[in-house]
């Protein structure tokens, strides 16, 4: 028959083909006895399809990617955006491409590892369940984190309220200070539009045990893949030099000096969010 | 007149102390004051808070976010500092007004207490113990389209430096509601060069009415508060001192525009309701 395409696509082994493409990066995780899950072989096989939104649909403009060091631990801090978070996704693609690519462990929130199709997929592409000692066991092994510190409450903001940051919660720079790594900005535009969450439905999302239940143009009313499209909005990313905090790690219980770092990260973004938009031409 | 010297006897008797330099004369408030009073309790009934935090007689710098289409947040901030019930007090507004030509208005806003901004001037006004108002994002923020309202444009470090220079404590101001009670649709380059004016905004009003009309501005509801002061460490030469005066106007940039941001989503997420109401409902 000539519509039989099934066996074609079990020929194509998606973990030998990305081992062809980025030969570096497997060779550096392929033996890595890692304590949360990961797997090359998954990530290997969801790669084509964020690098497609990458590459092709939200042709991500990144500033400054060079900036992320290649070895050693490091806190990469950003704007969280997008009802669905793929902006953690965008970036793994982007360190992916390096000369000397890297993988990324985000932390993410512990609901995220309740969803029964989800969880194990989340944990094997490289997300880690959000916590202090998590965070210290990753930077302990030389990883890079990355920490949206706006929290759940930063993707479900409404479209009116895009771009303007929720205070950040410090505890990134704590762990900076504790573990004496650098952070790195890192401030991204376009994904607050990709979904426009018109109204937050706070009774239902308690009753469903959601962060938050978004209604969007798509959303409850469209069938299952269609609601999760998103606008092809252009993204463009800034990435800062890192930066190392001139202070020891006893400096990590100053509450005042850790908030002051942690607004002044917000503030870096923030106006970085205000420029870019500025000089945003169009949308798409 | 006695009505005026009853209301503001306390601002006056603060206002007294020092001289009328730098132009300040009361006869051109008293002139004004009925105007300002009727914008800021009637019109954009202006929610001001935070004055307390202002030194009661010592110098202080203010730093805030300019509103689109005419300086109206620099009037509400004089009129609610001289009609605070606690500790009223006068301010200088350092602005950039050589471009105003007309004598009668240029007269009129010396009169009430503005100031063509250069440093000299700054300095002097803050080592005399007085109240100095900037607004750092310039005549940019004059033109600020009606999509970008209550988002920032850059501020110009070099105005912090005289504050920073004479050590005074520099409090950031962030105003709400400014940008939407006069929408700008755009700015004419070419026509504001020719008039040599600093911009030339384009409103559902401006070019169109005739004059008094041109320059009228919806009733938005509008909150202005009056933040924590910087903390700053007292620069050693000239390099720490520009380093200190880029880092803290970034720094009071992004304590206004996280400020906006709060009381925006307070704003739109309890309806138009003070802070003191919704916490009693």
């Amino acid at each position: 028959m000539p519509w039989k395409i099934r066996p074609n696509l079990e020929k194509a082994d998606p973990a030998k083909t990305f081992a062809q493409r980025k030969p570096e990066f497997v060779a550096r995780y392929k033996d890595d006895q890692d304590p949360f899950d990961y797997s090359i072989d998954t990530f290997a096989r969801s790669e084509p399809f964020f690098k497609f939104f990458y590459e092709e649909y939200f042709r991500v403009q990144m500033e400054g990617i060079e900036n992320i060091p290649d070895e050693g631990a490091a806190i990469i801090v950003g704007n969280h955006s997008g009802v669905i978070p793929v902006d953690g996704a965008m970036m793994a693609i982007a360190l992916l491409n390096k000369p000397v690519p890297r993988r990324i462990r985000y932390l993410v929130t512990d609901w995220f590892f309740t969803l029964p199709g989800v969880k194990d997929w989340i944990a094997q592409t490289g997300q880690v369940r959000a916590s202090r000692q998590n965070a210290r066991i990753l930077l302990d092994r030389g990883e890079l984190v990355g920490i949206y510190p706006e929290g759940v409450k930063g993707i479900g903001k409404p479209f009116r309220e895009r771009y303007r940051l929720m205070d950040f919660n410090p505890g990134f720079v704590k762990l900076a200070l504790e573990k004496q790594c650098p952070i790195v900005i890192v401030s991204t535009l376009g994904g607050d539009e990709i979904y426009p969450e018109l109204y937050n439905m706070k009774p239902l999302a308690r009753l469903l045990k959601m962060p938050f239940f978004p209604i969007t143009p798509a959303f409850p009313w469209l069938p299952f893949p269609l609601f999760m499209t998103p606008m092809p909005v252009a993204w463009r990313v800034i990435v800062h030099e890192p930066l190392y905090l001139p202070y020891g790690p006893e400096m990590a219980k100053d509450s005042k000096l850790v908030l002051q770092i942690a607004r002044d990260v917000q503030y870096t973004i923030q106006r970085d969010l205000n420029r870019m938009l500025r000089e945003r031409k169009s949308l798409f | 007149m006695n009505q005026f010297l009853s209301n503001y006897r306390a601002f006056l008797k603060e206002s007294a102390k020092s001289d009328r330099y730098h132009g300040f004369d009361i006869r051109g408030l008293i002139r004004v004051e009925p105007f300002l009073s009727f914008l800021f309790h009637d019109w954009w009934r202006v929610d001001i808070n935070g004055l307390e935090k202002l030194p009661s007689d010592s110098g202080a710098l203010i730093v805030g976010n300019s509103g689109s289409f005419l300086p109206w947040p620099a009037f509400m901030l004089l009129y609610g500092l001289m009609s605070a019930r606690l500790n009223p007090r006068r301010v200088h507004i350092a602005f950039d007004m050589d471009w105003i030509a007309d004598e009668r208005l240029h007269s009129l806003l010396r009169e009430l207490g503005f100031i063509q901004y250069t440093a000299d001037n700054v300095k002097t006004l803050l080592n005399r113990g007085e109240l100095v108002a900037v607004f750092p994002e310039g005549a940019a923020g004059l033109a600020r389209p009606f999509t970008w309202r209550e988002r920032l444009i850059e501020f110009d470090w070099v105005k912090l430096m005289p504050a920073i220079e004479t050590k005074t404590p520099i409090f950031p101001l962030a105003t709400l509601g400014c940008d939407e009670s006069v929408p700008v649709f755009g700015n004419l380059d070419g026509l504001a060069k020719f008039l040599k004016l600093p911009v030339f905004p384009v409103t559902p009003f401006f070019p169109w009415l005739p004059f008094p009309f041109n320059l009228a501005s919806l009733p938005s509801k509008w909150n202005m508060s009056i933040l924590k002061p910087l903390d700053y460490e007292e620069p050693q030469d000239r390099d720490g001192l520009e380093e200190t005066a880029m880092k803290q106007s970034q720094f009071a940039e992004g304590e206004i525009q996280a400020e906006l941001n709060r009381l925006l989503r307070q704003r739109w997420r309890n309806g138009n309701k003070s802070q003191s109401e919704s916490e009693i409902i």
